[in-house]
């Protein structure tokens, strides 16, 4: 388990931290959302010990993080993180000694990643001619050549195809699954939602909100909300439905609020009497609507 | 698996820094044209006869001019062979214009197409005088061994208080070489680790790399690796110089040759000690290549500066000049070497200076630690020194 407490950070007069907690799970896949500036860089570096926190502690297993134990996490920074120049084929060995394998096991850990990252035939090559998506497969290859016990990944699907999107999110997937925990950054909040059980939302260096996904978009809603199409009918009979209230319209209908007790029951009843019933769901908000209400508030 | 030890983290980037410039096809090109560039510089001088005598061709027209001409011939203590070809006025003419003689004289004139060499005019008027004096000497009717006395007086002796070194001049020439090639080698071994620092920097390897090993470590290692490169490349250069210049002739590779080369590798370690971090540090506080001349012109002015000094103090070595700027770290790496070849620097001269460019080295690698430490991971814009020290301290608060 992971622990970030009352993590600070301050970059002469700008605060880029400014008390920020959360955990993350055994085997679970952690996204990492907030907008632009939020402080999400800086804790994923704090975490690696690029940085020092001003203060505030990071903990694996309990324990407060050194050097040693920051051999056995792995770690993606944004873009490349790669020696443009130097071979994949010596790159993925170099990285492996540095978190202490010796040379022998750092060549054979190298040869079995770039087997499973199907980067084999290109270990020749000079990472700076490989394409943008094999390039990110050389990066998670020195993310994950010496067999971390926590990954962190500061957004990796930028740039890819939806196919390099797959093929990423099965790999961490598949890590997650044997139970290494895997920290992710990303703007791609369907992606998240999809993908990950546990997601922390910051804002200004502070924890806006953090949890299981299904969790937080239960707690959410403010109000219940459900979305309702009606055949060959307007948008009268909502009226006779006390506390309902529409907040959106989209093809499936409108979205309402149900406030003051009203339940969906009386909604349905009401949309019976107006018309044909095509549609009818209680919804919870997605990801990207608690986003933007969290990041708006 | 656990974290690296200091020693081992350096040791690996030391390594990594050696095997891939070796790997790199500019840089054993590189390499390939330095050497050859010294072979020539040591064999050509020699085949082209470099410190023997000068041959000039001299054309005579008339018989006044050839027995001044033979005079010319004769005379002693110029390292000067004269060509003497007797030739009619239009002859001369044509000769001068198509440049076959270096001079003609006819009558009273010394005629030439451009400023003919001094050593060729002292000569040819020195013989002038000579004849004209003997033939006034005969008009005015002395003989003999009157006439012979008068115009062959006894030269003059020349002594030195301090004893004269035979081999001043092919001293200076390699005291030239060395002052060269160590500004060269300083420079480019700068460039090259700023440049690597900017390449760790930009391409965000240096957060993977900071995530398993220290700042100061990766510092280290790159310092280090570097260093040694340059080092061993100094040690090809020299050794294949020295061979070349051997069995060409150009010098007699004695002991003293032999300290002077070995004390001239031993600057290069210091000058790279003093410069090196400095360098680092020029790479880390700029986030792309582009930006890294900028930064490094300091750097750059300082060893320039030197440089220049040099020449004053290869002219000069005994000079005010050549003794405070041995005396000051970041000029004695290149002023120093020289006097050591010329053999005007006194031991302990060259104790203090050594100890001075190492005390001011052993000063500032914790100074240029602490600032690459704060600059190195800020990315985005280029960073003021100050800010990069101040990021360091507080990094340091926290921690303690």
């Amino acid at each position: 388990m992971l622990e970030v407490a009352d993590l600070a950070r301050r970059y002469g007069d700008v605060v880029a931290l400014d008390g920020l907690s959360f955990t993350v799970e055994p085997g679970q896949l952690f996204g990492f959302v907030g907008p632009n500036g939020a402080g999400k860089t800086t804790t994923m570096r704090i975490i690696l010990g690029v940085l020092e926190p001003d203060a505030g502690e990071v903990r694996w297993r309990g324990q407060p993080v050194d050097l040693a134990t920051r051999a056995r996490f792995g770690y993606m920074p944004e873009e490349r993180g790669l020696y443009p120049k130097m071979r994949v084929r010596d790159q993925l060995p170099y990285f492996a000694s540095l978190h202490g394998l010796s040379a022998a096991d750092a060549g054979a850990a190298a040869e079995k990643w770039l087997e499973r990252l199907g980067i084999a035939d290109r270990a020749a090559d000079r990472v700076e001619t490989l394409s943008l998506g094999n390039q990110q497969r050389v990066q998670l290859g020195v993310a994950l050549v010496h067999e971390p016990e926590l990954l962190v990944l500061d957004e990796p699907f930028s740039g890819l195809d939806p196919v390099g999107v797959d093929v990423l999110s099965g790999v961490l997937r598949g890590l997650a699954d044997e139970g290494v925990p895997v920290l992710f950054s990303s703007h791609q909040l369907e992606l998240v939602e999809r993908l990950c059980e546990s997601v922390a939302i910051v804002k200004d260096g502070q924890l806006v909100a953090a949890g299981r996904v299904d969790e937080l978009r239960s707690r959410g809603a403010r109000a219940p909300t459900v979305r309702v199409a009606v055949r060959d009918a307007g948008e009268e009979w909502i009226a006779g439905v006390p506390g309902a209230e529409v907040v959106d319209r989209g093809p499936d209908g409108v979205l309402l609020a149900l406030r003051d007790g009203a339940g969906p029951e009386a909604v349905l009843d009401a949309a019976r009497g107006a018309g044909t019933v095509t549609h009818f769901a209680l919804e919870r908000p997605t990801l990207s609507e608690l986003f933007r209400q969290a990041v708006a508030a | 698996m656990s974290g690296l030890q200091g020693r081992e983290a350096i040791a690996l980037v030391a390594r990594r820094e050696v095997t891939q410039k070796l790997r790199e096809k500019s840089f054993l090109i590189s390499m390939g044209v330095t050497v050859t560039i010294i072979v020539l510089v040591a064999v050509v001088p020699a085949l082209l006869g470099a410190g023997g005598p000068t041959t000039f061709t001299l054309g005579t027209t008339d018989a006044t001019s050839a027995q001044i001409a033979a005079n010319a011939k004769r005379a002693p203590g110029f390292d000067v062979e004269l060509d003497v070809r007797s030739m009619s006025p239009a002859e001369a003419k044509q000769a001068i214009d198509d440049g076959s003689v270096d001079a003609v004289l006819s009558g009273e004139a010394l005629r030439a197409k451009e400023e003919p060499d001094d050593q060729l005019v002292g000569i040819v008027q020195a013989a002038a005088r000579e004849v004209r004096q003997a033939q006034a000497l005969r008009r005015a009717g002395v003989r003999g061994a009157e006439l012979q006395a008068a115009l062959n007086p006894p030269a003059l002796k020349v002594t030195t208080v301090e004893p004269v070194d035979p081999e001043r001049d092919r001293k200076g020439a390699f005291a030239f070489v060395a002052v060269l090639v160590l500004y060269t080698q300083l420079l480019t071994y700068g460039y090259l680790l700023a440049s690597g620092v900017v390449e760790e920097k930009s391409s965000r390897v240096v957060e993977v790399l900071l995530s398993t090993i220290r700042p100061k470590d990766l510092l280290a290692g790159k310092i280090i690796g570097l260093g040694l490169l340059g080092f061993g490349q100094l040690v090809v250069m020299t050794g294949v110089g020295l061979l070349a210049a051997t069995l060409s002739g150009a010098l007699d590779v004695t002991g003293e040759v032999v300290g002077a080369a070995a004390l001239a590798l031993g600057w290069f370690v210091l000058g790279y000690a003093f410069y090196s971090g400095l360098f680092a540090c020029a790479g880390a506080l700029v986030p792309r290549q582009e930006e890294l001349q900028a930064s490094m012109t300091p750097l750059t002015m300082l060893i320039l500066i030197s440089f220049f000094v040099s020449f004053i103090v290869l002219d000069d070595p005994d000079g005010t000049l050549a003794h405070v700027t041995s005396f000051i770290p970041f000029s004695a790496p290149i002023t120093m070497p020289p006097r050591i070849a010329l053999g005007e620097a006194p031991a302990y001269e060259i104790v203090i200076a050594f100890v001075v460019t190492l005390a001011g080295a052993l000063a500032l690698i914790p100074l240029a630690g602490r600032i690459y430490s704060g600059a190195v991971l800020r990315t985005g814009s280029a960073i003021k020194v100050r800010d990069a020290w101040r990021a360091t301290k507080t990094g340091a608060e926290s921690r303690a």
